[in-house]
């Protein structure tokens, strides 16, 4: 881990790294960044988990919406991760002991698993018939693993 | 008592003091603050993206307002609650922070904004939904918002590094 860390200080006085550390607006302009891209990823997985469970968008067809959220979703995640990995090199030493940042990634790697796995079967144009009962219960877990990424990430901040 | 003195005093009641000293209390509230951004600006964006024939084009925006108010209408009451909190715990430095001056300044267009397009261009919603598309005003009013939302964004995580 040592090791990890001195290879990744190492990479860190890269202009881009330098500026998002050690530069006044660098950091907070970064994780702006960082939460848009949260605002639009999590807003579009929320509908399309709440169409699943039918709790929300019921005058939309559950395939048409997933069609329509598709590209805004993985866009948004683009944002997500490149403003995180912006952050991750720039200051490797806050997250690489970090027990929060651990579980962030763990739940991200799990809801994306998810999304792609089963989130993605369910809300297909071919997908089978199925009890209302299983589609609140994946719309449930879905729900519960991005948002837990979310928790995770925040609590960076306030748990070592 | 100026209203400088009511922010000090404000952050320095039992209430105030109790919720910045416990050790989950605060994260707690600013993770909720955080984590009700797509439930409340989220949908306002969907439904700007729209107007602007940007996304989610099939189908009348009119029938998207009415499927996605009742979720931002929850989180805009989270983001409410848990910021009036926040700003409790922190009003004595919040007061002459510039970018929490431009993010209430912000909000407060937001407002204006919201307002003139529910009285210029919502009622008429219906005739223009099924026509060719929101009118140049309609338009306008949701370009705004869009540049406004990313400014109370910005703004509100830089303030919090001034503290």
């Amino acid at each position: 881990m040592a090791l990890l860390l001195l290879l990744l200080q190492s990479w860190s006085d890269w202009g881009p790294f330098v500026f998002v550390r050690d530069s006044k607006y660098g950091m907070p302009l970064v994780q702006s960044f960082h939460l848009m891209g949260l605002t639009i990823l999590l807003a579009t997985v929320l509908l399309l988990n709440l169409r699943l469970a039918g709790l929300g968008m019921n005058d939309y067809g559950l395939s048409w919406l997933a069609r329509q959220l598709k590209p805004w979703t993985l866009g948004a995640f683009a944002v997500v991760i490149s403003s995180g990995l912006l952050m991750f090199f720039a200051t490797p030493g806050k997250y690489l002991g970090s027990r929060p940042f651990r579980l962030k990634m763990a739940l991200l790697c799990l809801a994306l698993l998810f999304h792609f796995g089963v989130v993605r079967r369910f809300t297909a144009a071919d997908s089978a018939a199925r009890s209302r009962r299983v589609d609140v219960i994946v719309a449930c877990l879905s729900l519960t693993l991005w948002f837990g990424v979310g928790w995770a990430g925040r609590a960076i901040a306030f748990v070592p | 008592m100026s209203l400088f003195e009511w922010c000090q005093w404000l952050q320095h009641t039992r209430f105030a003091t109790a919720i910045s000293e416990s050790d989950y209390l605060f994260p707690l509230i600013e993770g909720s603050h955080i984590l009700a951004l797509p439930l409340s600006v989220g949908m306002i964006v969907i439904l700007d993206l729209r107007l602007l024939g940007i996304a989610f084009c099939d189908g009348p925006a009119g029938k998207l307002v009415l499927n996605l108010l009742r979720w931002c209408k929850i989180g805009f009451a989270v983001m409410f609650l848990t910021g009036g909190l926040l700003f409790i715990t922190q009003a004595g430095k919040a007061y002459g922070n510039v970018f929490f001056r431009a993010k209430l300044i912000s909000l407060l267009l937001l407002g204006i904004n919201a307002a003139a397009y529910q009285k210029l261009f919502f009622p008429k919603m219906a005739m223009w939904d099924s026509a060719s598309g929101a009118p140049a005003g309609a338009k306008l009013c949701a370009g705004v918002s869009l540049l406004l939302w990313i400014g109370v964004i910005v703004c509100g995580r830089t303030m919090a590094y001034q503290f």
